[in-house]
């Protein structure tokens, strides 16, 4: 069952189009991302999920609900984390929890939360005096206070350092196995990768791509490559007429076979079978990068990175 | 599941008034005018007044019948008009109130707890104030002490409701306090905070007094000499009060 419903969504800003007849469901527990560099459409796309914005044109539904004429209902089962939304400067991580606990009717127990978010020991202290993956781990905390049935976290480990990145994602895991369905707005890829089931892709407020990530890189047609530097020249003609090698190709003193299927093996023995010796040779599986390049034809990387 | 629709109760506004309330007791700076402002004009307005009763004031020296009325409703300008707004412009600023936004809290329970922290912290500093008042110079109380708390909790929702319309209006922290400076300047020297509505021309004398300020000082002082204050300077407040507060209302941008 849908918990999340998107259909037809469309909002500009004066004669800007951000968000364009964007579509998408999301199945109760499921993690879904949504992925796109900055001015995609992301962040506007939630926001009418969140009941903040109001659609232009299209239909929008969280848990059947009409997120702005409902908003009452709504903000009950709604967990949000904000990319911008602060607290006041002198307010301590404790009582920030303790009174968003107070909004809601069923909620988190403070102490617990504070805990899995390692948040204990900064517990007194003000929002002001809190590092950025401090604030971030407190803003979490507070998407998750009310005991939500479903948690948007916008940019959900930018600022945390990779210690700090993995445990995030551990909990998020952990709140899905409660049965909390998760939106994820990103533009990391390995977040991305590592968390969601299902995955749109969005690229100038349109819907470029959406499947799982396994999906989105095979439908990319992005290949694998094996890399391997041989002591001496060889014929790439041996390699070429594989049925699983598309180019062979000479980067840096290095040969890289680019191809599908079972392509290690098949090299390797082809190799062997022309008595060429091959050394450090290791295989490179296509990643949500090289999709996400393929279905936008840019590099996330060029725009940003975390 | 069914979900139902919920507001927080009642726990949880008296928690909203009592965080903003520990944050208003750490920002030291910010106590410094409702609670020391109060005092100061107090001090200034009170020096160089002689304590002889007037029959313009129904036997009451100028000070007492005039001065403190109108040091007091400077004050609770002072803090609805300029104070108030620019907490509330700088909550908007950093994104406190679009982040309650996403919650059940409405974030109208935010200004009643701004607002409830705020005349706590004005009526601290008007006890100082009169306190010190009566200590230094000998000024006598309100002869209709009950109608002074009415007409003095009035003007105070008349101010407040000025200042939400300054917060709603104002893009920045920064327009906040201008704007909350100009109209309170504005109002001051129309009702006769700088040497008093005589020293203006008629005109403008006349509309001062039918202005918030003006008004506001009419009527408390009226309440310290014992006599009824004028249904239309009420009226002004009242009016003020609705009307400020429906346009604070309609205009206000939670972001």
């Amino acid at each position: 069952m849908a918990v999340l419903e998107v259909d037809g969504l469309r909002k500009q800003y004066d004669d800007t189009v951000v968000v364009d007849d964007v579509s998408f469901d999301v199945a109760q527990g499921e993690i879904f991302g949504i992925l796109g560099p900055n001015g995609a459409g992301k962040t506007t796309t939630v926001e009418c999920l969140e009941g903040l914005r109001v659609p232009d044109a299209g239909h929008v539904r969280v848990l059947g609900l009409d997120p702005h004429r409902e908003r009452a209902k709504l903000r009950q089962v709604l967990g949000v984390q904000l990319q911008k939304g602060m607290l006041p400067e002198k307010l301590r991580v404790r009582e920030a929890l303790a009174l968003y606990r107070s909004f809601y009717r069923d909620g988190a127990d403070i102490d617990r939360l504070l805990d899995d978010l390692r948040l204990t020991e900064k517990r007194n202290t003000a929002f002001e005096d809190l590092s950025g993956g401090q604030a971030q781990r407190l803003a979490i905390a507070l998407a998750l206070v009310g005991k939500p049935r479903i948690a948007i976290l916008d940019e959900l480990t930018t600022g945390l350092d990779p210690r700090a990145r993995e445990d995030t994602w551990e909990l998020i895991e952990q709140i899905r196995a409660t049965g909390v369905t998760v939106l994820l707005v990103t533009h990391f890829m390995a977040e991305a990768q590592r968390l969601c089931d299902r995955i749109a892709i969005l690229d100038r407020g349109k819907v470029v791509a959406l499947d799982t990530p396994g999906g989105l890189i095979a439908a990319a047609g992005a290949q694998q490559r094996v890399r391997f530097r041989t002591s001496e020249s060889f014929d790439t003609a041996v390699l070429e007429r594989l049925g699983e090698v598309s180019e062979v190709r000479a980067e840096r003193g290095e040969m890289v076979v680019f191809g599908t299927g079972d392509l290690l093996r098949v090299v390797s023995t082809e190799l062997a079978n022309h008595g060429i010796a091959a050394t450090e040779t290791r295989v490179e599986h296509a990643t949500l990068d090289d999709a996400f390049l393929a279905f936008t034809g840019r590099a996330m990387d060029a725009h940003e990175n975390v | 599941m069914q979900i139902e629709a919920a507001r927080p109760g009642l726990r949880s506004w008296a928690m909203m008034v009592g965080t903003e309330g520990k944050l208003v007791a750490r920002d030291t700076a910010g106590l410094i005018v409702p609670l020391g402002l109060p005092m100061l004009i107090m001090v200034m307005n009170g020096l160089g007044a002689d304590g002889e009763g007037v029959p313009a004031f129904n036997g009451l020296p100028p000070l007492d019948a005039y001065v403190v009325p109108l040091t007091l409703v400077m004050m609770i300008a002072v803090i609805g008009v300029v104070n108030m707004p620019s907490f509330l412009a700088a909550y908007r600023k950093t994104g406190v109130l679009r982040r309650l936004a996403v919650t059940p809290a409405h974030p109208i329970q935010v200004l009643v707890a701004q607002v409830v922290v705020s005349m706590i912290q004005a009526i601290c500093g008007l006890i100082m104030a009169l306190v010190l008042a009566r200590a230094a110079f000998d000024v006598s109380m309100p002869r209709n002490i009950l109608g002074a708390i009415g007409v003095f909790l009035l003007i105070s929702v008349a101010m407040y409701a000025l200042g939400m319309l300054v917060a709603a209006i104002a893009p920045t922290t920064n327009s906040a306090v201008a704007i909350g400076l100009v109209l309170f300047f504005a109002l001051l020297a129309l009702g006769g905070g700088f040497g008093g509505r005589d020293a203006l021309p008629d005109a403008l004398a006349t509309v001062g007094e039918y202005l918030p300020y003006g008004a506001g000082v009419e009527a408390l002082s009226a309440t310290w000499m014992g006599v009824a204050p004028d249904a239309l300077h009420l009226g002004v407040l009242a009016g003020t009060t609705l009307l400020a507060g429906a346009l604070a209302a309609k205009l206000f941008r939670w972001t």
